[in-house]
Parts: C-alpha cells; structure tokens; sequence
C-alpha cells in the first residue's frame, strides 16, 4: 500500500498532492451544494443564484414526489436486479466455461470485449422493431433484454479475470472428494470469487441504473425509468427549476450513498482482474 | 453434451438474443428505406443509405465534433486523472473518505448530471457565471464556439474519477522493488516518476485510456440535456445525430446505415489500439 511512501517526498511535492486534492474535493462537493440549495429555494429566490441564506420551501419536493419519481426509481430498480441476477448466473457460468475450459479459444474473449465497444446505436433500432412487433414497446421487458446486451458483456468480461486468477486446486480437491462438476463449482469455485462478484454486480446494477439511451428510446412513456423522468424534468421555466434540482438529487443520492460502500471493494476488484488482460 | 458446453449454452443463448440478432437486424435495416411513419413501404435499396450517409456533410461534421470532444477530454481526464491517483496515493490520512469522495461523480447518472451543470452554467440563472459576473467576465458557455467545450469539461467533471479509479489500482499493484533500488540510488521524486512510474504504468493506461475513449464516443446525455446539438451543428455528436434521424425523423434505415458506419470506423481503431497494446506488452 506504501509503495511510493517509502521516497522520500520534497514537502513542495506533498504540498501540491494536497492541494490537487483539496481543490477537486471542492469541485466535486460545490455542484452537489448548490444542486441541493437550489431544491428548497422559490421560483424568485432562484432568479438569484448567490442567495446563501433564505426561507427553505419544500414545495419542490412535494412537486417531485407527486410526479412519480419514487415510481420509475422502482421500476430502474427492478430493471437493473433482474438484469444483474440474470446476468450474475448466466455469466459466472459461462465465464467459468471460458477461463476453466478455454471454450471457443480466443474468440469468445474477443467477442465479449467487442460487445462492449458496439456503439448503442447499432442495436437501439433492432430492439425498438422488434419490440413494436410483439407489442412490447414501452415495457420494463424491452429494457430489460436491451440492457442485457452490454451488462452481460461487462460482468462476463469481469468473471473470466476472477476465475483466471482463482487456484485450482481446491477445486480439484473436491473433485477427488466425489462432488460433481457442478457442485465443485457451486459450492467451491463460487464462493472464492464471491468477492468479486459482489464488485461486478454492483458495476453492472450502476450501468443499468444509469442508462438513459436505451430506455429513452424503448419505453419513453407509462415504462419511464428514473432517467428517462428525470429528462423529463429538463424545463427553465422559473417555477419548475426547484423540482428539477430536487428531480436531480433523487437520482444523485442513492447512488451516493451505495458507492460510499462499494468503492474499495471497486478498486480491489479492478486491481484484481478486470485491467489484467 | 460435455459439461463445458452446458455451461455455456445459457451464455450463448442471450447472447445471439440480445446482441447477435440485433447486430444483424442492424445490418438488413440499413440496406432498406424503413421508416417508421411508412413501414409498409419497406423494401430493400441496397446501399442506397450508405451511400447518403457518405454524402451528407453533417454526419462528416458530427464525426468530427465526436473525435475531437473525444480527444480533448480524454486527454484532460488522463492527466488530471493521474495527479490524482498519485497524490490519492501518497496521502496518509483520511484516506478511504477521499478516495470515497472524490469518485464519486463516474457512479450518477450522466442525465442528473447534464442537467445539473445546465442549471450551474446558466447565464442568467447560473451561479457560476454570476460569480464570474461579480469579477466584470462576461462567458456564455453553451454559445457558439463554446458549447463544445463546456460538454467538454462536463465529461471531464464526471469521468476523471474513472480514470483515477483504473490508474490508482494500477499503482497500487506495481512492484516495490524498483522504487525502493531508485530510493537507494537516491534518485529525485520527479526522476522515479517519469523513469519508473510512468513505463510501468503503460499497460494500465493504454487500457483506461482505451475503455475511457470508446465511452465517450457514446456521448449524449450531456447534449441531450442541454444544447440538442447546438448552436447550429457545433456540439451535434454522432450518437445524437443518429437518435436524431432514427427517433425524430422516423428514418430507421438511414440511422442503421449511419451506426453501422460508426461500428466499422470503431472496430479499426480497436483493432489498431488492441495491437499497439499487445506489441508493448511483448516487448516493454
């Protein structure tokens, strides 16, 4: 962890470190702020941007709220779980295959990491045709099968690194101990890469979370996920700034909160496979 | 059936579903003339919509617009990215909560946030250009000839933590070993870094550099929430000039034709990097 602690630092060096930090530290804190200001102000205390102290209104909030706001972060919400457990399950299972069994050669692993360059635009309009066909436009499912297309990628791409790097012999161990295949791989390969899985999931569960292209152009109506709503509230009309900045922060603070706990799981995860190729 | 292969099949199977059949989907609608306003009339013209694509210089101006939002801010945030992840990585106290901290941007949701520095940089509403107003500067950022920039410095405010993200594992995992015969030989701070750091660090950038770019290829959020392509064309990026004639225009088929394009030009990119990528692997 103290690989470059251990040279010595000219104090000017440690001085301008911190600095750097400081300064991005205000920068990432000082748009969330005013965001948050911004939400309790009236449509005339926001025709002044410099207004630090005032009355707080929650007017805003209510109006969001009333908007069904709540209602489309559930529908992300089920969006981005069932799009993770399936992606979770059919993943592991094939990334097993792949980094235990070599399946396909290299071509597999060049295809995963290709479906994740695929500009979204190439696939948009094949989901959209077909999703009129079934008349399933404007459905949770059409998203779902859409975000699908660069989840599975990404969280596949991910278990093939954690799987390479898991030793084999405690799986040959329970080989010669009479499970199956499958159990070894249930109950011993699994739970080694648990860890890792836990970090893929989370990335992935983000990625759906925040999609807005897919499900702008798939479900832009009753189906609305929470950025297709929080589009929605694009407006500068004076009054309904207050609900945007309000609209915008409950899309903001959830994601906050879970990435607080996530983030050194992230950077060891990362460290431990996904930039290894 | 082996046991790999039933392992497999599951994998295989949404796959072809979700990326295979609508790869080549892709490909059938841009050889027609589908419009969704006239989707009885469909019929096969060949590479008729390849051919407009090539010929309309807007789709040439948003190839440009794209390569050069891309260039920019992914120069920007490899740089900015790096200082950080080196003075993240010399920091000794508070350490988790900054790194928590700093992150944070890359995990919301890139609409919340282009709608958010719409709000911050507006010139009458804003507060940033009210700020500045307070100093006599006078700065329209989303007028012409500056838009793009500001698109710009958005991307940079949210995805520099990417990249500080991938550059700060990848120190962390370097070896200590080299440091420490430098330290010995008593070489400068500034040495070891462009010596030592930076060559070790290669294989890390070249990948963060490269997830990084492809990604802001995709950019549309930020000019979706706030200039639509303007003014006139300047921040029309090639994602949202393919929604645009797909969704607004109906013209399904010429918007496959125009992805499709973008997918080749991509795929020799990747193609190019991924060698370059493997040729300093092999020989450092």
């Amino acid at each position: 962890m103290t690989t470059l602690n251990s040279t010595r630092l000219k104090p000017t060096w440690t001085l301008a470190g911190n600095s750097l930090l400081i300064l991005m530290a205000l920068s990432v804190f000082l748009p969330f702020f005013w965001l948050s200001l911004g939400s309790f102000k009236t449509g005339a205390q926001l025709n002044n941007p410099a207004l630090l102290l005032f009355k707080p209104t929650l007017e805003n909030w209510k109006e969001v709220l009333r908007s069904g706001v709540l209602e489309s972060a559930y529908r992300s919400a089920t969006v981005g779980l069932v799009t993770v457990s399936l992606s979770v399950v059919i993943g592991s299972m094939g990334a097993y295959a792949i980094s235990r069994y070599k399946t396909g050669g290299s071509s597999t692993r060049f295809g995963i990491l290709a479906a994740q360059v695929l500009p979204p635009a190439v696939l948009v309009f094949p989901f959209l045709e077909v999703s009129y066909k079934f008349r399933l436009n404007d459905t949770l499912f059409a998203v779902i099968i859409s975000h699908l297309s660069f989840v599975l990628p990404v969280i596949t791409w991910f278990l093939i690194g954690f799987f390479d790097a898991a030793p084999k012999e405690v799986e040959e161990q329970a080989l010669v101990d009479g499970l199956s295949r499958f159990q070894a791989f249930r109950k011993v390969v699994i739970p080694q890469v648990a860890p890792g899985i836990g970090a893929a999931a989370v990335f992935g569960f983000v990625l759906s979370w925040n999609d807005l292209f897919y499900a702008l152009i798939l479900a832009p109506g009753n189906s609305a996920t929470l950025p297709v709503k929080i589009a929605s509230f694009n407006t500068f009309r004076g009054v309904e700034l207050g609900a945007m900045c309000a609209a915008i922060l409950v899309a903001v603070i959830p994601v906050l909160i879970v990435s607080f706990f996530i983030q050194k799981r992230l950077v060891r995860g990362i460290s431990g496979g996904a930039v290894k190729y | 059936m082996s046991f790999r292969l039933k392992l497999m099949l599951p994998l295989l199977a949404v796959f072809t579903a979700s990326v295979g059949y609508p790869l080549l989907y892709a490909f059938y609608l841009s050889l027609t003339n589908y419009k969704i306003t006239a989707r009885y009339n469909t019929r096969l013209v060949g590479l008729k919509q390849y051919i407009a694509t090539l010929q309309d210089p807007n789709y040439w101006s948003a190839l440009q617009v794209t390569g050069t939002f891309v260039l920019l801010a992914v120069f920007i945030e490899f740089w900015l990215g790096l200082f950080i992840a080196l003075a993240l990585q010399k920091q000794t106290r508070i350490r988790n909560f900054t790194r928590s901290f700093l992150l944070t941007p890359m995990f919301v949701t890139p609409i919340a946030i282009g709608l958010m520095f719409r709000f911050l940089l507006n010139q009458q509403l804003g507060v940033i250009p009210t700020f500045m107003a307070k100093f006599g500067l006078s700065y329209d950022f989303f007028g012409p000839g500056k838009a793009l920039y500001s698109i710009v410095l958005i991307d940079v405010w949210q995805w520099t933590p990417f990249m500080v993200l991938l550059l700060l594992a990848g120190l962390e995992g370097l070896s200590r070993s080299p440091f420490e015969a430098a330290k010995v030989d008593g070489a400068s701070a500034f040495f070891t870094f462009r010596k030592i750091t930076l060559p070790l660090l290669v294989p890390v950038i070249s990948v963060a550099v490269l997830i990084r770019a492809l990604d802001a290829m995709k950019v549309f959020e930020y000019v979706f929430a706030i200039t639509r392509g303007g003014p006139a064309i300047q921040t029309m990026t090639i994602q949202y000039y393919t929604y645009q004639t797909g969704i607004q225009f109906y013209r399904l088929g010429l918007a496959s034709a125009m992805s499709y394009l973008l997918l080749i030009i991509v795929m020799v990119i990747v193609v190019i990097l991924f060698r370059r990528i493997e040729s300093t692997r092999k020989n450092p």
